[in-house]
């Protein structure tokens, strides 16, 4: 919905951690996104069809269904196809990273990450 | 035993020169008896008138006599000396050099029934060594294929194994001691009877080797760290003696295990988690400080919220850091031989074709570090999973290099993988065989992943990331797999003075140069060099040398039509100065062989300053052996001599330097037993013998 001209974009985030949870509802606020959160992987796709985010951050280690699962289902759905997946995961190795872009994510930060980091690497998701 | 000249005496004399002489005073005896009848009759006579008469009958029949006795001479030496040495000749080869073909008869058809009866003889002494070759054939085959299996799973044992002797000299190496040696990869193979410490530093082994024969315990083992000569590598080593009589001081078995990566990659490890100890200790100390000293439950000043920061900052920063650096050390710690792709994809489609599934793929000029059996097991089962879910009978194999590694992709026409049912086959065992290790375990173990992908088309696959280590040229040849041995080397007594040594404790290099032309004294050079060992009596297969050499001028066509080199060949050839370099070494410590030995000698002598080295090797010439046993009279050429001895020369071998050094060293193999059936069993003998024969390659040249 239009606020002062702008887009208002919306992102979900999906992560188990509650702390990381809580800086990143602090951020997105912070920002002007709306913005919920779901803990549990089983839960996220339903949350996803739901809500029609345009960006998913999508931590990698969750309970009951892994990021990459999910990923590759939101990949594999047509209806999907224009969300934009941020993927997060706190061990951030390489081939962690190659094995995420290849799932169809569109782009990878390790935890811990700067704040700036993320908020530019979001911006670039959402307004190109 | 050294030879002593031998005092005169008419049988040291050859047949042919001793019926000439018998012949010679015959001649001599009977123009003497002629003249004294002569003048016997001429005083009996007593007429001084006549004496012209009784001189010009004495020339005349003098000159009868003498020409008479010239032509029985030339027709027994044409017809029964002659035959009688070609007919000792070949009676040597039959008896020595078990030689079967069948006798000339025309030869010696004026020698009565001696012809036939020396071919029935040698028919009958065929006939009794072939039932016996049989039987030993027989035994040879079953012992053969037993030493086959033992050096199979020799050459396939993971570890480097030598086998030395007690003074330090090779007696058997595998291929993969070969690689760890470092030999190979400096273009310097090892050989039988050479010095260990041609390749190892010899400090640690002598040591080892001298505490273990201390020791009265056949048990003990020593284990031991030893360097390649040059110091890049360091080996693990392990070393054993052998069995012995008790007579001779026993040899011994290293096995060889390369630590070098081990030993660097354990250092690393060490350093980095000190490193982690030293920056994590620092700001968790600070951070506790400022936490204990912050008051509860007011407002944190600002100067306190900084330093908070700051330490937060440097902490997490820290383990950023050192988690990367552990990460890309992980890959170096799995010490992993390398593999071929075309060996993994053979294992994959031979595990697939049993499953009723086809694969293709494109060979990728890649070796992968990687276990081949986890990998292969891994892929397999995942293959097998799509089969079976999403109704796939054939895969595609393709293997692509991603900067250090290379990216593993399993493809197949159809629907696509989901993550979970992948996830779901790692964790399930691999392979009955190996019960307990998954997918999984594989992956964690490799340092890497595996995730499907959708390439387009409706064309899926699973992609596997494997460190490559490097891309790799053409198969190396089979010797560097081969296992190379003889074990009667360890029993061998040794002696440094070759010209009393046995012909046949020797250790001989056989070679043969092909040329721009004949004449080393007017700009001709070698274009080609090639040699073969042969160790304790026996050729050694594997140790072989063979190179074009860059004559630095260009080759003559009528050259190229005899042995087939062409300039374009050669181009890229090593020059004399490395080429002959590579030839000294090869022939270290061993009797120089050639067939004419003069004319390769003269070309080679020619360089030995460009070469930096004195080819002062004892020589023997097959020429001059071959003329020792059949006789001047016989044609000595190559050709003549192999057809002689019924060794056959593949033509395409012909006039190829390694053709005719093979061909020469099995010459000289069946030379040696005649050479010994004539009493010529030691260096010195032999020597002394050719000396008398040594002006034949004169007349020759």
């Amino acid at each position: 919905m239009p606020v002062d001209g702008m887009v208002k974009h919306s992102v979900l985030v999906v992560e188990d951690e509650d702390n990381i949870a809580l800086a990143l509802d602090y951020l997105l606020t912070r920002e002007g996104y709306t913005h919920d959160r779901v803990a549990n992987g089983g839960a996220a796709l339903a949350r996803i069809h739901a809500m029609r985010p345009d960006l998913v951050l999508l931590d990698v280690m969750l309970p009951e269904m892994s990021g990459y699962e999910i990923c590759q289902a939101m990949r594999l759905d047509p209806d999907l196809a224009h969300v934009k997946i941020l993927m997060m995961t706190a061990r951030g190795s390489a081939i962690e990273r190659k094995k995420g872009l290849a799932l169809g994510a569109d782009g990878f930060i390790s935890k811990p990450f700067e704040l700036t980091e993320l908020r530019s690497e979001v911006r670039r998701l959402l307004e190109g | 035993m050294t030879s002593k000249a031998k005092p005169f005496a008419l049988e040291n004399l050859g047949l042919r020169l001793r019926v000439f002489l018998f012949f010679a005073a015959l001649a001599i005896g009977a123009v003497g008896l002629l003249c004294l009848g002569l003048m016997f009759g001429y005083r009996r006579l007593d007429a001084p008138g006549s004496l012209n008469a009784f001189v010009q009958g004495g020339v005349i029949g003098s000159f009868g006599v003498v020409g008479l006795t010239a032509a029985v001479w030339y027709l027994f030496d044409t017809h029964v000396s002659k035959p009688i040495d070609v007919l000792a000749g070949a009676l040597r080869a039959r008896a020595h050099a078990d030689v079967t073909a069948v006798m000339d008869p025309k030869t010696a058809r004026y020698l009565g029934d001696l012809a036939p009866a020396a071919q029935a003889t040698a028919l009958s002494l065929s006939e009794t060594r072939n039932a016996l070759a049989e039987a030993v054939a027989r035994e040879t085959t079953r012992l053969s294929a037993e030493k086959n299996k033992l050096a199979a799973l020799l050459s396939d044992v993971p570890v480097g194994v030598l086998l030395c002797s007690a003074d330090h000299q090779l007696v058997f190496y595998n291929g993969m001691a070969v690689d760890l040696i470092g030999a190979a990869r400096k273009g310097a193979a090892p050989g039988l009877d050479r010095k260990l410490f041609d390749y190892l530093r010899e400090g640690p082994i002598r040591h080892a080797h001298r505490r273990l024969t201390e020791t009265d315990d056949p048990d003990a083992a020593s284990d031991l760290l030893c360097a390649t000569r040059d110091g890049g590598d360091i080996l693990a080593a392990r070393m054993r003696l052998l069995p012995s009589d008790g007579t001779a001081a026993p040899g011994y078995a290293l096995t060889l295990r390369d630590v070098t990566a081990d030993l660097a990659a354990h250092a690393k490890r060490e350093a980095l988690l000190a490193e982690v100890l030293d920056r994590v200790r620092r700001p968790a100390a600070n951070l506790a400080t400022l936490l204990a000293v912050l008051p509860q439950g007011a407002p944190t000043p600002p100067d306190m919220d900084a330093a908070l920061r700051q330490e937060v900052n440097t902490l997490s920063q820290t383990i950023t850091d050192l988690a990367k650096r552990t990460e890309d050390g992980q890959a170096d710690l799995i010490p992993r031989s390398p593999l071929r792709v075309a060996d993994l994809t053979d294992g994959l489609r031979a595990r697939l074709e049993a499953q009723g599934l086809k694969l293709t793929d494109q060979d990728a000029p890649l070796l992968l570090r990687c276990d081949g059996f986890e990998v292969v097991s891994l892929l397999a089962k995942v293959a097998l999973g799509v089969a079976g879910l999403l109704n796939v009978k054939a895969f595609d194999l393709t293997v692509t290099e991603d900067s250090t590694d290379a990216h593993l992709r399993l493809g197949w026409q159809g629907n696509a993988l989901r993550v979970a049912d992948l996830e779901n086959w790692l964790a399930l065992g691999l392979d009955a065989d190996v019960p307990g290790i998954t997918g999984r375990h594989v992956l964690t173990s490799h340092a890497t992943d595996i995730w499907p992908e959708t390439l387009g088309a409706g064309h899926h696959a699973i992609c596997l990331p494997l460190r490559m280590a490097r891309r790799t040229g053409p198969r190396p040849t089979p010797i560097a797999r081969a296992v190379v041995y003889d074990f009667d080397l360890l029993g061998k007594a040794r002696n440094d003075k070759i010209a009393a040594q046995a012909l046949a404790d020797l250790t001989y290099v056989v070679f043969d140069t092909e040329t721009t032309g004949l004449l080393p004294g007017q700009g001709d050079e070698i274009v080609q060099i090639a040699a073969v060992r042969i160790v304790n009596g026996k050729r050694v297969e594997a140790e072989v040398f063979d190179t074009l050499v860059n004559p630095g001028r260009s080759i003559p066509a009528a050259s190229t039509v005899v042995h087939g080199i062409t300039e374009a060949m050669v181009k890229d050839a090593p020059g004399i100065a490395t080429a002959g370099r590579d030839f000294h070494k090869f022939a270290e410590g061993a009797v120089l062989i050639a067939h004419n030995a003069p004319f390769d000698m003269a070309f080679l002598r020619r360089h030995e300053p460009a070469i930096g080295a004195r080819f002062d090797n004892p020589i023997l010439d097959t020429v001059l052996l071959s003329a020792v046993v059949f006789g001047q009279h016989e044609d000595h050429s190559l050709d003549a001599l192999t057809h002689r001895l019924s060794i056959t020369i593949p033509e395409e071998a012909r006039h190829t330097a390694i053709g005719d050094s093979l061909a020469t060293a099995d010459a000289f193999l069946k030379l040696l037993p005649m050479l010994q059936g004539r009493g010529l069993t030691n260096f010195g003998a032999v020597l002394t013998e050719l000396r008398r024969h040594g002006r034949l390659l004169k007349d020759l040249n």
